[in-house]
């Protein structure tokens, strides 16, 4: 995970960069006089890279996705809870030997 | 609504605590957040938390929840004199709490003092009439002193008001079904899959109801239930493969006089078959035979 963040931050620090390139780049060109149509080559390479570190960084940083279908193997639902609203306490448990040493100590 | 994994991780936890490795908190929490009824764990692990004072303290707040938890595990245990003093801890610290009235109402359930745990809850109906916890108490106590009919009752009226309360229209379809009467059971089903299409247990309880009634259309629609339970479970269900070749069975044997151009041709039960099949090779291949016979038995007697 600790790779994912530095992918990341390293992902945005090449965004910023680029756009900053990109204004330089067009303040050039305003000296020049030239139209602006697209950015350097290079300024175009780092915007590509940029994205892909972002986008991996994006899906390494956080925790395990967990599935979402409802009937996978982690998800379905195995059993209802037993409604306790409704418990009854005469079961067949009054049989069991009493556990004497069961003491709430204050 | 218990999912696979977290059941594996209550096991998991249980098994932890039980050998003596720490993790008790966890395990009563997940206890208490899957609704699962293991009182006489709850009732140990939660003693050794209380009665360790350090433990205590590092709770917190919830300390109350745990003297709440451990109540209810008493009382399931028939320890009386542990629920009685976290009932008197409790009180002492939430001093006129329905909530506490109520635990108070049933620990004299539990000790088989009726009539009192019926002024009890009258009390506290008083104060406050659409409690819905005291109204499914009495219900429950109608359950335990065996008038089931009293309890359909009582459990019809309450779910008049509550409508939407599923675990009410379970109980009530469970109660019907040990009654046998089974078409309302089926009705009470047939209101909870409405509230919870994708649990496949209900699907599973009513295509059971179904089976029992019989009859063509039941049975057939029996089958499609079985059918919805596979596919909402994942094909993990050995209850609905078997339940999808029994009907295929038995609808075999009801149209065995019509014609057979109205049959349809359903690869249902073949592969229900195999999956089966499958099933017991990898979980239990000593007991194959057993279903290998009464698989070439089913398909004979068509």
């Amino acid at each position: 995970m600790r790779v994912g963040f530095m992918v990341g931050i390293l992902g945005g620090i090449l965004l910023a960069h680029a756009g900053y390139a990109t204004i330089q780049y067009r303040g050039v060109l305003k000296i020049v006089e030239e139209e602006f149509s697209r950015p350097p080559m290079n300024v175009v390479v780092e915007l590509l890279l940029g994205l892909a570190f972002c986008i991996w960084a994006a899906l390494a940083a956080p925790a395990k996705f967990r599935s979402i279908h409802p009937d996978s193997e982690e998800n379905r639902i195995v059993s209802l809870p037993s409604n306790l609203d409704f418990m009854i306490f005469n079961h067949r448990g009054k049989v069991f030997p009493c556990n004497a040493e069961y003491k709430l100590k204050k | 609504m218990v999912g696979a994994s977290e059941a594996a991780q209550m096991e998991r936890l249980e098994s932890q605590v039980d050998n003596g490795g720490g993790g008790a908190w966890e395990y009563l929490c997940l206890v208490r957040k899957l609704k699962a009824r293991r009182s006489d764990k709850v009732l140990k692990h939660g003693l050794s938390i209380l009665n360790d004072h350090r433990a205590r303290s590092k709770l917190g707040a919830e300390e109350w929840t745990l003297y709440e938890q451990v109540a209810f595990a008493a009382m399931d245990c028939q320890q009386y004199d542990v629920a009685n003093d976290c009932i008197a801890l409790l009180s002492k610290q939430f001093p006129r709490s329905i909530r506490i009235g109520r635990l108070e109402g049933m620990l004299l359930e539990s000790k088989g003092a009726w009539a009192e745990a019926e002024k009890v809850y009258a009390r506290l109906l008083d104060d406050s009439p659409l409690d819905q916890i005291i109204h499914k108490r009495k219900v429950a106590m109608a359950k335990a002193q065996g008038d089931l009919s009293a309890a359909v009752k009582l459990l019809n009226k309450y779910l008049e008001i509550f409508m939407a309360d599923h675990d009410a229209w379970r109980e009530l379809a469970e109660i019907y079904v040990s009654l046998q009467m089974y078409k309302q059971a089926a009705f009470c089903y047939e209101e909870l899959i409405l509230s919870q299409p994708t649990v496949p247990p209900n699907h599973l309880a009513y295509a059971e109801v179904l089976y029992t009634l019989g009859g063509l259309e039941n049975l057939q629609t029996a089958k499609n239930y079985y059918a919805s339970t596979i596919a909402l479970s994942g094909g993990k269900n050995t209850r609905a493969l078997y339940g999808i070749c029994l009907c295929s069975v038995a609808i075999r044997q009801l149209t065995k006089g019509r014609n057979k151009e109205e049959k349809e041709v359903s690869d249902l039960q073949t592969l229900a078959a195999e999956a089966l099949q499958r099933d017991y090779k990898q979980r239990a291949p000593n007991k194959l035979p057993f279903l290998l016979s009464m698989l070439k038995n089913m398909k004979l007697n068509s």
